[in-house]
């Protein structure tokens, strides 16, 4: 069974505020499943270790008009913002110090 | 003209070249069915110009020389499934945290269905972001079954297994990418198909796990999935994934028929696998030679898969973050309001896979979980590519039991067991069929349950022509 701390620092680490509730049934949820899909350690795959299992694929560098692929998206992906003014998107401030 | 929400495409393109239907009639009988059946959330939205594209569709006909033979889609309703793009109108993978997102851009998919002419009535009810078997991780209530209300319609496309199996759309899209198109279809008594990894376009589908993903459609017919697949599928430069037609070669039919006995051994209703054994008799009958095959790896598929999925959901869903677009909250500081967008954006199974998967990608257990599940991936996709060398198409029951009761499974892992025979195409990326192969009885109902073939990679036509003979026997 993994513990409620690491619960707590996964959740931490994926940006998730957690009840005591949920981190509770999480730990026994994530242990079942993790006992269940622990399976995958017994596969003998000693062959496939060396092979790269995806390979890149690429395209031709063609050139384009600018701004092709955004042309008359600008108003849609601003309207999407969730908190704007005068055409900007607010965020919060990243450097700060903790308050 | 009342039953024209029930006609196949086939049926309803041939009306529409003749005269004998206009593509609004269509569409007017299947929104009428829509509103009567609206106890069974399968759309989330009726979009408000449905008559409107109609109109145009019959429009177009009008002035095309051939009255539209060439285009079988033209004035054609379909369901959308919600987590696929259609510029200007909302989309929201069934999910708080995007309910009232907008789409900037038309998917792939969504673009070629209109250069096809298909009418959009709405977009259906699904689990969020494609996460479950039920849709009953729908943040917005759950879809029923047509054939049963109080039974789910199975998931994650269960809107659009639910749309068209209760003559609400006429075919509708869904995504698969453990089953989420098979499984509902088997539960609804429809077909389901996934295409091969690469065939159809991933462009503007909100991605889940993007190794397993594919859209594909939900119908009434073989015959009708074709069409859509015909009108979907190629290469795309906006999915670099996508593969040409060619890239695959070509079988030869063998007539042959594998079945992977071991795994139908346990954790299988006895009468869907009493119905599954009655129909490979069916195909003996009708000139298939049926034979076992040994899939050494298969039964890890289920392992495999709730490892990769939720590692890739983990890592897809991280840009939902509340600031740059849809549902933003405000905490303290920017970690809250991160912690509390997301914690109060996603439901609880979408909250589950991301820890999962984190888990399975962090360092200390990388090489336990996801390094072993790639290689375990690798060795099954070879196996799978052996075995289709020998056999046209593997067969098994596309899921183990008919449609589950709302709230009948609340463990989790109970719930993933329903996929257990879905998942390995996603896996393997090889295209598979969900058919109905006839019904269980439960509590007095007669519930459908659907028979699953798998062929080579890139061989759609021999799916296609088995599924169509199978249609036949089973009639």
């Amino acid at each position: 069974m993994i513990s409620k701390e690491e619960v707590q620092n996964l959740a931490q680490l994926v940006r998730l505020q957690l009840t005591e509730e949920e981190t509770a049934s999480l730990q026994r949820d994530i242990s079942n499943i993790l006992d269940y899909v622990g399976q995958v350690s017994s596969v003998n795959a000693a062959g496939e270790k060396d092979k790269p299992v995806l390979r890149n694929v690429m395209r031709a560098d063609e050139p384009r008009p600018e701004g092709d692929q955004l042309a008359h998206k600008e108003e849609a992906l601003r309207a999407a913002f969730p908190k704007q003014k005068a055409d900007f998107n607010i965020v919060r401030k990243i450097i700060q110090k903790d308050e | 003209m009342s039953e024209l929400n029930k006609l196949t495409i086939a049926e309803a393109s041939k009306k529409l070249q003749a005269g004998e239907v206009t593509a609004v009639d269509l569409a007017r009988a299947c929104m009428e069915e829509a509103k009567k059946r609206s106890s069974l959330n399968a759309y989330l939205e009726i979009f408000d110009d449905v008559e409107e594209q109609a109109r145009l569709a019959d429009a177009r006909r009008a002035l095309s020389p051939t009255k539209g033979k060439e285009t079988p889609l033209l004035g054609i309703p379909l369901a959308i499934k919600d987590n696929i793009l259609i510029e200007g109108r909302k989309v929201s993978a069934a999910s708080k945290m995007l309910e009232n997102y907008v789409a900037s851009y038309d998917a792939t998919i969504i673009r070629k269905l209109k250069e096809a002419g298909a009418v959009f009535i709405g977009r259906t009810n699904m689990d969020e972001f494609a996460m479950g078997g039920s849709t009953e991780n729908s943040a917005f209530g759950p879809t029923k079954n047509p054939l049963d209300e109080s039974r789910v319609p199975g998931g994650s496309s269960g809107g659009s297994a639910a749309a068209v199996a209760a003559n609400l759309a006429l075919g509708a899209i869904g995504t698969d990418t453990g089953g989420s198109i098979r499984e509902p279809a088997s539960f609804c008594g429809i077909v389901g198909f996934k295409p091969t990894y690469g065939a159809v376009s991933r462009s503007g589908l909100i991605a889940m796990g993007s190794s397993l993903d594919q859209a594909g459609p939900l119908t009434r017919s073989v015959e009708d999935a074709e069409i859509i697949f015909n009108a979907i599928h190629g290469r795309d430069p906006l999915d670099s994934t996508t593969v040409d037609d060619s890239l695959y070669p070509k079988k030869t039919p063998t007539k042959k028929i594998g079945v992977p006995r071991a795994l139908l051994e346990q954790g299988i209703d006895k009468d869907v696998l009493e119905t599954f054994n009655q129909k490979l008799e069916v195909l003996k009958a009708n000139g298939y030679e049926v034979v076992d095959v040994d899939i050494p790896s298969a039964s890890l598929a289920l392992a495999i898969y709730y490892v990769i999925m939720p590692a890739e959901v983990s890592t897809n869903l991280a840009r939902l973050d509340g600031v740059r677009y849809g549902l933003s909250l405000k905490g303290s500081s920017l970690l809250e309001d991160y912690a509390k967008t997301r914690g109060e954006g996603f439901g609880p199974e979408t909250r589950r896979r991301i820890m999962l998967g984190t888990y399975v990608l962090s360092s200390g257990y990388y090489d336990a979980y996801y390094g072993k599940a790639i290689l375990a991936r690798e060795k099954l996709t070879k196996e799978f590519v052996s075995v289709l060398q020998q056999v046209d198409a593997i067969v098994t029951p596309t899921a183990p039991s008919p449609a589950i009761k709302i709230g009948e499974k609340s463990d989790p892992l109970s719930m993933y067991l329903l996929d257990i025979f879905t998942v390995t195409a996603n896996i393997t990326g090889n295209p598979a069929i969900s058919i109905p192969m006839g019904t269980v009885e439960r509590e007095g109902k007669q519930l459908p349950v659907g028979i699953q073939f798998t062929t080579a990679h890139g061989d759609e036509s021999t799916l296609f022509n088995i599924g169509k003979q199978i249609e036949e026997f089973m009639h």
